[in-house]
């Protein structure tokens, strides 16, 4: 609470033309600056920092639907995470989150990149086309998405069901989609690439942009072909954009909650079941909070290995002589 | 001057931000004398005219307390109540779900309404509502209302195919007739695949239960033959008409598709009729209900006892002002008008009488003589809130086995029934 006592007193008496931009004559001690990025540490405080050392704490105790109510709860040390890490559904389902992580940020990767290629490649018009489509895919809420998806593969009423039997499949008369496993998963990938590419491409194509004409007209007078471009030139420089397109993919699929949640709560069965969904089951159907609070933390450690391992290797090929 | 007043707004700011963690506001109380009672009742639970009409009837009888109704969706409804119990501004009357009290009085959140129960009535209370809404020999719920499910059925479809619906007392003549009314644009049935209350009675018909008990621990228990016999007969039922095998009851709601004119009939508590009456007025007065037949014309097909129960939370500010509105609701003048306006069972045994001229609350008052409860266990909520016997359900329609699939729901049963403990 510092911003409460910390007021800006030797402004006060400082006449308040100064001319702008003038702000070496100020002592170091000048308060202003703190008071002003104080409601952003506060509420970075009340909202990501409370939350975070609360789940830690809970993953620590013996905490369940009588100890959320009476608010008494004992502390069990790592009994939690023991228990966790012994039951085979857990890895089950970090392995099923790995595997749904690998698959939707290959192919939001490689889509991306060859949308921003292409978008590149465009005329002006063609490129605004491109573009517009892309912010309106984006603008799109995640849960109006979801839910149109949703209606697209309804058994009954849906229209991938409709044009498919038109067109002469007639095993897809009423096919429950949802109550296959695998078509499930492979339709929360094709929504969460769906919902994704757009930032990366336009992330991508704008990355794309700052690169100096000359020096493809260079590459291209060598006699190197458009793959070999891509991998000597372009990728090379615009290695940082990549890495940070990559990371932001890695943590926005492995946290997909909301996709799932609302399109399939995990089911049928457990075949959509990846972490952040099996720690909102365990805390909230079960009431076990301090198991769902573990597998919470479990999951952040997990994502940050897998950013860790990355970025390891990314340095490493960059420290590498070529 | 300017800068100080900022510099003011964002420490006041920041404080207010960071107390906000630590404690929720205050709840004022209303004008001088008079209590607020914050009520949470469910969707479908009272109607619009009815609530108006009690709270009005209510706050002259009681001119000190303010009556204020706030409605809620059954969906994800344990997580709120949850939430509730757990703040410390939770409402003074909660009506939950009568299978859901088990949990909740489980976990200390609810008052003990034990020593009230006179007061209440309590001797003649529904089996199917006071037991659940029990935990420990203590009374934590109080029963409000009962429904329990029937078929719907259109007068008109039956005439025309010339089939008597009073006759049909069997299930072997309930598949005949459905089968004859499944012809052209008509839908036999309409019933969806994961309607697993339906299952749930056809279970209980043959034998069988969803969960058992032994020595204290829970085991799931559809893979049973008697379970299974259960669910061959809901695969057959579910044929003889276009219900989608992949949902439930609710997507889409099922009145609505009934309200389209092509379904013969449907399994839903009676009140489902109004609504598909509201949504098409050309079918009022050609709905009729009939209990579930069950395997012999002697006795109806098992059903599921629903209903609610009426819980304070141990957190309530005004616990006098809500037993004061518990009293009311579930007093005599109340529960008959109710129980008229909304098609349900009254509380009390003793009430049965105000409803016996309405054919929906007849039919499910024949019904009620076989009604059966889920597994009386805080466990039991958890198997509802991942729900593994509609998965299984689906699995079974689009041509799973059986058996393998029964073993697999059960296993996932007897997992979450026995997480939570």
């Amino acid at each position: 609470m510092p911003a409460v006592r910390e007021r800006p007193v030797p402004r006060v008496h400082r006449p308040p033309k100064a001319p702008p931009g003038r702000r070496s004559g100020r002592p170091p001690r000048d308060l202003w600056p703190y008071a002003l990025i104080a409601p952003a540490i506060g509420g970075m405080l009340c909202l990501l920092v409370h939350p975070l050392v609360r789940a830690v704490v809970i993953s620590l105790q013996d905490f369940r639907l009588r100890q959320l109510i009476s608010g008494d709860a004992e502390f069990v040390g790592l009994r939690n995470y023991r228990t966790l890490l012994s039951d085979p559904r857990f890895w089950e389902v970090t392995g099923r989150t790995f595997v749904f992580m690998a698959v939707n940020v290959t192919l939001i990767m490689v889509i991306s990149t060859l949308v921003a290629l292409m978008t590149e490649r465009l005329r002006r018009v063609g490129r605004t086309v491109v573009l517009c489509s892309l912010v309106l895919a984006w603008a799109m809420p995640v849960v109006a998405a979801t839910t149109v998806f949703q209606w697209l593969f309804h058994s009954e009423f849906g229209i991938v069901n409709q044009s498919l039997t038109a067109l002469g499949f007639g095993s897809f008369d009423r096919y429950p989609w949802f109550a296959n496993g695998t078509a499930s998963f492979t339709i929360l990938v094709v929504l969460i690439v769906w919902q994704s590419v757009p930032f990366a491409a336009v992330t991508l194509y704008s990355a794309l942009t700052t690169v100096p004409a000359e020096l493809y007209e260079a590459a291209r007078l060598d006699g190197a072909s458009g793959s070999r471009v891509f991998r000597s030139l372009t990728f090379p420089m615009l290695r940082p954009i990549f890495m940070l397109v990559f990371s932001l993919e890695v943590i926005w699929t492995f946290k997909a909650f909301v996709q799932i949640w609302v399109m399939t709560r995990g089911g049928p069965g457990d075949a959509t079941t990846i972490l952040p969904v099996y720690a909102v089951q365990t805390a909230l159907s079960s009431q076990r909070y301090d198991l769902g609070s573990a597998a919470s933390m479990i999951t952040v450690v997990l994502m940050s290995g897998v950013l860790v391992l990355y970025f390891r290797q990314m340095f490493r090929q960059e420290d590498d002589p070529r | 001057m300017k800068y100080r007043l900022l510099a003011g707004v964002s420490a006041f700011v920041t404080a207010a931000a960071l107390s906000a963690c630590s404690s929720g506001a205050e709840s004022g109380d209303g004008a001088a004398g008079v209590t607020p009672v914050d009520v949470w009742l469910m969707r479908d639970s009272v109607s619009a005219a009815f609530q108006e009409e009690f709270t009005e009837g209510f706050e002259a009888a009681h001119p000190e307390i303010d009556v204020r109704i706030q409605i809620q969706e059954w969906d994800g409804i344990g997580q709120k109540i949850t939430a509730a119990l757990a703040s410390n501004d939770a409402p003074d009357v909660i009506e939950a779900g009568n299978t859901q009290v088990a949990q909740f009085a489980g976990s200390g959140g609810l008052l003990d309404l034990s020593d009230r129960k006179d007061e209440l009535n309590g001797g003649d209370w529904l089996k199917g509502l006071a037991e659940p809404g029990s935990y420990e020999g203590r009374q934590y719920g109080i029963p409000y209302y009962a429904a329990n499910r029937v078929v719907i059925y259109r007068k008109d479809l039956f005439a025309k195919a010339g089939i008597d619906a009073s006759a049909i007392t069997t299930r072997e003549q309930w598949i005949d007739a459905t089968t004859e009314l499944d012809k052209g644009g008509t839908q036999g049935i309409y019933l969806p695949g994961q309607l697993w209350y339906a299952l749930a009675g056809f279970v209980w018909d043959e034998g069988g239960d969803l969960a058992t008990e032994s020595d204290g621990r829970w085991e799931g228990a559809l893979d049973t033959p008697e379970a299974l016999r259960g669910m061959a007969f809901y695969a057959r039922l579910q044929a003889l008409g276009k219900g989608p095998k992949d949902s439930d009851e609710d997507d889409p709601p099922q009145a609505e598709v009934m309200a389209q004119g092509q379904v013969a009939q449907m399994i839903s508590t009676p009140g489902g009729a109004n609504v598909v009456v509201e949504k098409n007025p050309e079918l009022t007065g050609k709905l009729g209900f009939f209990p579930i037949p069950g395997k012999t014309a002697r006795t109806p097909g098992a059903v599921f006892t629903g209903g609610s129960d009426l819980v304070v939370p141990a957190a309530a500010a005004h616990p006098d002002a809500a037993v004061t509105f518990i009293k009311e609701l579930t007093g005599d003048a109340w529960q008959k008008k109710l129980a008229v306006a909304m098609s349900y069972v009254p509380n009390r045994t003793t009430l049965a009488s105000a409803v016996a001229g309405d054919p929906g609350a007849s039919a499910m008052a024949a019904g009620a003589a076989n009604g059966h409860a889920t597994p009386n266990t805080p466990g039991w909520a958890a198997v509802e809130a991942e729900n593994p016997v509609k998965d299984y359900m689906t699995a079974v329609l689009t041509g799973g086995d059986a058996a393998e699939e029964a073993a697999r729901a059960s296993a996932d049963i007897t997992r979450a029934m026995n997480a939570g403990s």
